[in-house]
């Protein structure tokens, strides 16, 4: 007797419905990406990435990125940067005089650090890229 | 300690401050951004309104002198300037003890009364929460009442040595009041031109004069409104919330054509479009509504007949439920519209609102809903399980975009003649999928 609220109490009368799984009681909803890859949704933004400098990093023309606003970039990250008022994905260096941007893997025969003149503003962090196989 | 203060949180050149975070080339450059059907001016760059481009201004005007001048013009890009205001929304709401959104770029927030550094403290966390989450630049004014944190959003507004963040509490008494006889009384929120006139008239011309006024003496003259300002100017809070005001009892969605609308079939797209859209904002604020009205105009400048029909249609029940909104708006103009009437503008307001509480019991028919209008060959009842049609509609156009369906003339994705001019459109760059930001790998 120990299902009985389940077989006949919750069956709504005129639903033919089938019978009610016995994994219903398990079930709270499928994952969901949102609550995964977009912790904050007031600074998460989605970008599309042209070119393929960034490959090596996993990043390859035509991704999808995911670029948190909000958090605070460490040397190491990938960051979108605004580099001349445009927008570019690069890893972000230290290299004693602030900061540098480094592509992945370098185009042959360009200097290993990508200085830029008159500076650059990191937009945001890049979290994850989602690539399609 | 009297409870709180207030801030005002304000977007500094909304529209444009959004195109340039996902296009930082604009940075720098004057911007203006135009009204529907790219008829005139409504937002600017601080470089624009340096170029002495005034709001209102006609693009036709403008537009031979852009490229000489440099300037870059956007139509008016709502999917990404409401995406962008909820972001930056939530964000500021996160720092009061209360939040009362008043704008698409505007929010009251409440501050706790501690000292005046605190205030000016909490000021400067919102405005570098918002650059940093949303890349908006905000300004912020603190002071004890709403007119008054007004004042001090416009006092950071317009003097760069404020860095965006203007609490009265913290200036010297005398700052204040130099301030105050500066500014002209028309600048006060409330005031309008045609009262400032009349308070010119009577002596009263700048912020300082009307905060010294007598209160008795200033609503006998003018109003209980007027009243309350020049007492909320005086530090007391009088001016109630956003959701006790009438304006918060309809909802409106109404536009100007790009080209104008003249048979009654066209109409009735229209209004099936517009009554969609009402109807959606209506279900996100978690209403329904108890009447339905359709208007439509012609333009006072067009030659022909002058037509400007308002149908109101009550409904049988409050409700949300879109195919019952679109069929009384498509079917309340019916033979009001003048068939040699070459209509500029329509629009669809939605009145009588409650909450919707626990959802519709009602039974929705899918096909004979739509035979009743369409003559549809349908006629089968879906079965008795079927969700609600509101509901499949609203998940199929989050999962698929929002013209991959709908109902009538809202389900095509190739827009309709009538539909806006945006020519100078940014891309949905927050809402829509195939246009996402470009960043260069």
């Amino acid at each position: 007797m120990e299902s009985s609220d389940h077989a006949a109490g919750t069956v709504r009368p005129k639903a033919a419905t089938g019978f009610a799984s016995p994994a219903g009681d398990y079930y709270d909803g499928g994952i969901d990406l949102n609550r995964h890859l977009i912790p904050d949704r007031t600074s998460t933004f989605v970008m599309r990435v042209t070119g393929d400098s960034m490959a090596a990093s996993g990043i390859s023309d035509g991704d999808e990125i995911i670029v948190e606003r909000a958090r605070t970039p460490r040397p190491g990250n990938v960051v979108v940067a605004v580099v001349g008022g445009e927008l570019v994905v690069r890893r972000l260096r230290h290299d004693g005089e602030g900061g540098a941007l480094e592509t992945d893997p370098l185009p042959p025969g360009e200097p290993a650090l990508e200085r830029i003149a008159g500076g650059f503003v990191v937009w945001g962090v890049v979290t994850r890229s989602l690539h399609r196989l | 300690m009297s409870g709180h203060l207030f801030a005002l949180v304000d977007v500094n050149n909304f529209y444009v401050s959004c195109e340039r975070v996902f296009d930082p080339g604009l940075e720098g450059r004057p911007v203006v951004v135009l009204s529907n059907n790219d008829g005139c001016v409504v937002a600017r760059s601080a470089e624009a309104k340096a170029l002495g481009i005034r709001t209102g201004a006609p693009w036709f005007k403008l537009a031979p002198l852009a490229e000489q001048q440099g300037l870059v013009a956007r139509s008016s890009n709502y999917e990404l300037y409401g995406d962008m205001s909820a972001r930056a929304m939530e964000v500021i709401g996160r720092f009061g003890a209360w939040q009362e959104i008043y704008s698409i770029d505007e929010s009251f927030l409440g501050l706790p009364d501690g000292d005046a550094t605190a205030a000016v403290e909490a000021a400067r966390t919102v405005r570098e929460a918002v650059r940093r989450h949303v890349g908006l630049p905000v300004c912020v004014g603190v002071a004890s009442s709403k007119t008054l944190a007004k004042f001090a959003n416009h006092v950071a507004k317009n003097n760069p040595g404020f860095g965006g963040v203007c609490s009265l509490g913290s200036m010297p008494a005398e700052q204040l009041r130099r301030l105050q006889e500066r500014l002209p009384a028309t600048e006060v929120w409330g005031v309008g031109r045609r009262s400032g006139e009349k308070l010119e008239g009577l002596g009263i011309s700048t912020v300082a004069d009307l905060r010294d006024a007598d209160p008795a003496w200033i609503r006998r003259k003018f109003s209980v409104v007027l009243q309350r300002t020049v007492l909320e100017l005086n530090g007391t809070p009088c001016i109630p919330p956003i959701d006790e005001r009438a304006d918060a009892h309809q909802i409106m969605f109404s536009r100007s054509f790009s080209q104008p609308v003249g048979s009654a079939a066209e109409m009735r797209e229209v209004m099936a479009v517009y009554a969609q859209s009402a109807a959606s904002r209506l279900a996100s604020r978690g209403l329904r509504a108890s009447v339905v009205t359709a208007f439509a105009g012609t333009s006072r400048f067009a030659a022909g007949p002058a037509s400007n029909p308002t149908v109101s249609v009550p409904l049988a029940a409050p409700t949300d439920d879109p195919i019952e909104i679109v069929r009384a708006a498509v079917n309340a103009l019916g033979g009001r519209v003048a068939p040699d009437a070459a209509y500029a503008r329509a629009g669809v307001v939605l009145s009588g609102l409650t909450p919707a509480g626990a959802p519709l019991q009602q039974e929705l028919d899918l096909f004979s809903a739509l035979a009743a209008d369409h003559d549809s060959p349908a006629g089968a009842a879906c079965p008795d399980e079927a969700p609600q049609l509101s509901e499949v509609l609203g998940r199929v156009k989050s999962r698929f975009g929002q013209t991959s369906i709908g109902l009538g003339r809202g389900g095509l994705s190739e827009p309709a003649a009538w539909s806006m001019r945006r020519q100078f459109s940014s891309p949905k760059f927050t809402t829509e999928w195939k246009d996402l930001p470009l960043v260069r790998g």
